[in-house]
């Protein structure tokens, strides 16, 4: 009976040495894992925000626009589709900045300057 | 890029200008080149290297929207070749004449309708739209 009590004694000596040899790997380990890691802050990024698309006018706007801005060039002759115009007919080189310049400023898709140069 | 490249001059004129608002995009192989110029005559700067580098604009690869921003209240000339300037009830050339302002006259602009009226007022109290591009903001 002592001896059995011996031996319960010695079990549980046993056992509780090697659980607070277990709670105290366990802390230290956790004191290591848990130290706060600091990572180095990220740096100051701009998300590249891609630029907005174009805007181009509508063709029925577009053609008001083109019909005003060709008013006072009696020889050219303008048309438009899917925002571009197609310019035909006779300018003489020093009116054709003064006419391309209305016209840019319209919201063309395009120019197709087919007009003849004097 | 490659259109960048070709227009590189006209890019770097507009910056050195001080061209406000200035955006550059391409799209559909047209390269788009947006802003507000501060002065007509850095306008017409950058429309002569626009026209150096693509003489008579064949190209059709660019598009030039700067545009001089308009005050009101400000005074201009007008600058047609020889003739008077309609001013119309409404801005485009489908409404009505309402009065005329004579070439080199100096008009009060009141208001841009948009880049291309201008909502006037003459000396002798005509008040109407006309063309922009033919006033010369002073």
């Amino acid at each position: 009976m002592r001896k059995f009590n011996s031996l319960k004694y010695l079990v549980w000596c046993v056992l509780l040495t090697t659980g607070v040899e277990l709670t105290s790997c366990k802390s230290k380990k956790n004191t290591e894992s848990s130290a706060p890691t600091t990572t180095a802050p990220a740096p100051d990024t701009t998300t590249s925000v891609a630029p907005a698309p174009v805007q181009i006018s509508p063709d029925d706007s577009l053609q008001t626009g083109v019909r005003d801005a060709t008013k006072d060039y009696p020889g050219v002759n303008a048309t438009v589709s899917n925002g571009e115009v197609t310019l035909t007919g006779t300018i003489s080189r020093e009116k054709l900045p003064k006419l391309m310049q209305s016209l840019h400023s319209l919201h063309p898709k395009k120019i197709n300057n087919k007009l003849t140069v004097k | 890029m490659a259109l960048q490249d070709k227009y590189k001059e006209l890019i770097d004129a507009a910056k050195n200008a001080g061209v406000s608002n200035l955006q550059v995009r391409e799209q559909d192989n047209v390269l788009y080149i947006n802003g507000n110029a501060p002065s007509g005559a850095v306008k017409d700067q950058l429309w002569a290297i626009y026209n150096k580098i693509d003489p008579d604009f064949r190209a059709g690869d660019l598009v030039l929207d700067v545009n001089v921003a308009t005050v009101a209240g400000a005074k201009a000339k007008v600058i047609t070749e020889s003739s008077n300037l309609n001013i119309r009830k409404g801005p485009g050339t489908d409404q009505p004449i309402v009065g005329k302002a004579a070439h080199n006259e100096i008009v009060t602009i009141l208001s841009a309708a948009n880049p291309q009226w201008s909502l006037i007022k003459t000396d002798k109290g005509e008040e109407g739209y006309v063309y922009t591009q033919y006033l010369a903001q002073q």
